[in-house]
């Protein structure tokens, strides 16, 4: 970087160019999501706090889910069981907080990332030993993490904690800044330190170049596993922040997170091949997917085309980021 | 009338107009036609592609229609979980809705939502399955009831011995909840009784159709099947498989009671218990009743179920009068719920709310 600064005047060209490869599709999707806002704003004039409250709410575990599978898949894997792993994570809590206060509730929070984070950990080091492909392995282990989800807990129990509740349902600081926002600083706080470290090059290098990254001296497995480990953690996050916004514990609380995750992180230019993404992008995916439902309640469009709508959208933002990689080989 | 009296009154007027203005601020999209107030009315359903819950989001339309006091009504239906229901309900909210109804994905986790709805003056109403929040009103059939009356049923077609089958609906929601508790409780009787296999449908007809050919190749021996409404499937699957029939209870569904009616010589001995879609249109029908002061209802509305079985001819006869190949053969035959719903049958099947 100190170079690059240094040569500024000659390769500004060159450096714009980078960064338009580097962000250009996370600029895009937040664009998306900035057309979709003024969009709303037209249908909607009098939106408010409150209906921006309503989708920081709505995006609060997808992003979780989005996240913790753009780590996966930044290292080249995929996860099948973040849904379950947040059910898991959400009636873990439920079991232990069941009763307690605010500062209770938040140790069993944290026993319960480290319990998740570790599952994580166990399906990454489960396709390191068995070399079987982290699809198939993940589809195994979703059905052992959903099985044990309804061991915990056999059916949806109420007993959440309301001030630990209120940690993603209020709004502390103002009515503006809904605390369902502020709790994803948990992601830079997380995925800020890791990218910058070794370990977080070797997940990139690791997702993008498997031989490659051998011969540099990366240890592959173990990059493997903590980049599962780290998914783990956000899907644990995913699974406590439905336990706040719902406030019961459910062994299917996870079900729908596992697939609209992998869709927030194909509309957020994350490469299912690896390597390549990042986390802004993923995050602003789950409130374009969040928001869409809400257009289509404020317009009274039938609900059956939402779906549709969002496949739709996806389709396309994927072939203009597909246009633009062409574009720039050509 | 004295001057303090009379400056009362305009007080008061004026309090109203405020009011009025105030109202038709925060429910913006309310034109007043014809001197009528015109309510908003928002559904949240969260099973799609479930022939029930159609019927149930026609019959609210077809009552919208109906009332005449509806402009508008505002749909929120996808396959979700609790957290993307409180989304919806939110954003029914924010539609300015004035009556929201819905059929809650869980007894408990909507409860703050339905508060934040009914502390803003909008009547909510849960039907076909109950909510705990005081607030809102529940118009559902009393699903307990439903659980233990065929099972009862079931339990005595069989003499009081042997295995049965449960095919449940989605783990976790109230109504299945209820309706395992009230065929455990009625099953209590009958200690000869076994619950050999209990699998969840989802409600939906694939995955009741994938247990069934799995219990006819696992070697399971049951004496009977009790299910939770998707009936008619596991009729066509001992048909398709060619196995003898062992009776099955199911719910009131237009197809499953055209088979009770014309089976019975085939060997298909069945009960339905009467769970009424049109639940829907009545919510809604309690819910503008509450709205406008005209009519008040208990926060708890529960319809007893019947049950039609076709072991009697007079039984035989009340199935084949009612079957209707009017509506569609995953429509419950009940089209209406009285005394609360007031639309007609046309309305239903038009499936068309106010234009």
């Amino acid at each position: 970087m100190a170079t690059a600064a240094a040569a500024a005047p000659r390769t500004s060209g060159i450096r714009f160019g980078r960064a338009a490869r580097r962000y250009g599709w996370t600029i895009a999707v937040y664009s998306l999501f900035a057309v979709l806002m003024v969009v709303t704003l037209i249908i909607k004039p009098d939106y408010g706090a409150f209906e921006w409250n309503t989708l920081t709410l709505a995006a609060l575990p997808l992003a979780f889910a989005a996240t913790a599978q753009t780590i996966v898949v930044l290292s080249g894997g995929i996860d099948l069981s973040v849904g379950p792993l947040m059910a898991l994570a959400n009636v873990l809590a439920l079991r232990a907080m069941l009763g307690h206060d605010l500062g209770y509730s938040l140790i069993v929070a944290l026993i319960v990332l480290l319990e998740v984070t570790l599952a994580g950990a166990l399906n990454g080091a489960i396709i390191v030993l068995t070399r079987v492909p982290d699809i198939v392995i993940t589809l195994a282990t979703s059905f052992i993490w959903a099985g044990l989800a309804l061991l915990v807990l056999a059916k949806p129990t109420p007993g959440v904690p309301f001030d630990f509740q209120n940690l993603a349902q209020g709004s502390t600081l103002s009515a503006w800044i809904p605390n369902a926002l502020l709790l994803l600083l948990v992601i830079p706080l997380v995925w800020i330190p890791l990218r910058r470290s070794r370990a977080g090059l070797a997940i990139y290098a690791v997702g993008s170049d498997r031989n490659a990254a051998f011969r540099s001296g990366v240890n592959l497995g173990l990059s493997r596993v903590l980049a599962y480990a780290v998914g783990g953690f956000f899907a644990a996050c995913g699974g406590l922040a439905l336990s706040m916004t719902t406030g019961v514990g459910s062994p299917l609380a996870g079900t729908y997170y596992t697939l609209s995750g992998v869709s927030a992180i194909v509309l957020g230019g994350v490469s299912l091949a690896g390597g390549r993404g990042g986390m802004l992008g993923p995050v602003a995916a789950a409130y374009i997917l969040s928001l869409i439902p809400a257009v289509l309640i404020y317009l009274g469009i039938d609900p059956n085309y939402g779906q549709m709508i969002q496949g739709v959208l996806i389709v396309i933002v994927v072939m203009i980021g597909g246009l633009g990689v062409v574009l720039r080989r050509a | 009338m004295t001057s303090r009296e009379r400056h009362l009154t305009t007080a008061r007027w004026v309090a109203a107009l405020m009011v009025g203005a105030f109202a038709m601020v925060a429910c913006g999209n309310q034109p007043s036609g014809g001197g009528t107030t015109k309510y908003v009315v928002g559904v949240s359903n969260t099973l799609q592609g479930n022939g029930w819950r159609e019927e149930m989001i026609c019959s609210i339309k077809a009552q919208a229609k109906a009332s005449g006091v509806v402009s508008k009504v505002v749909i929120a239906n996808r396959n979700t979980d609790a957290a993307g229901q409180i989304a919806d309900i939110r954003n029914l909210i924010s539609s300015g809705a004035n009556v929201i109804v819905i059929n809650p994905s869980d007894r408990d986790a909507l409860n703050a939502v339905i508060k934040q709805a009914t502390d803003k003056g909008i009547v909510v109403v849960a039907v076909d399955q109950a909510v705990s929040e005081p607030t809102a009103y529940v118009v559902s059939n009393d699903q307990v009831a439903y659980g233990q009356l065929g099972a009862d049923w079931l339990a005595k077609q069989l003499g009081g011995k042997g295995n049965i089958i449960e095919m449940r609906g989605i783990n976790g929601v109230p109504a299945d909840t209820d309706r395992h508790q009230g065929l455990t409780t009625a099953l209590a009787a009958y200690p000869n009784i076994k619950v050999i296999k209990q699998t969840f449908t989802n409600w939906s007809l694939d995955p009741a159709a994938q247990q069934m050919k799995d219990i006819f190749s696992s070697g399971i021996q049951y004496n009977g099947i009790w299910t939770s409404g998707i009936d008619s499937t596991v009729v066509d699957q001992f048909q398709s498989a060619g196995k003898p029939y062992v009776p099955i209870v199911g719910a009131d569904n237009n197809k499953f009671v055209q088979e009770l009616a014309t089976l019975k010589d085939k060997g298909l001995i069945g009960a339905a218990v009467t769970n009424p879609p049109p639940i829907g249109g009545a919510g809604l029908a309690v819910g503008l009743a509450i709205l406008q002061k005209t009519h008040s209802y208990d926060h708890v509305i529960h319809l007893t179920p019947q049950v039609w079985d076709n072991t009697t001819a007079a039984g035989v006869s009340k199935l084949q009068t009612t079957y209707d190949s009017s509506l569609d053969p995953y429509y419950s035959v009940a089209f209406d719920v009285k005394p609360y719903t007031t639309y007609t049958k046309q309305d239903l099947i038009a499936c068309a709310g106010p234009s």
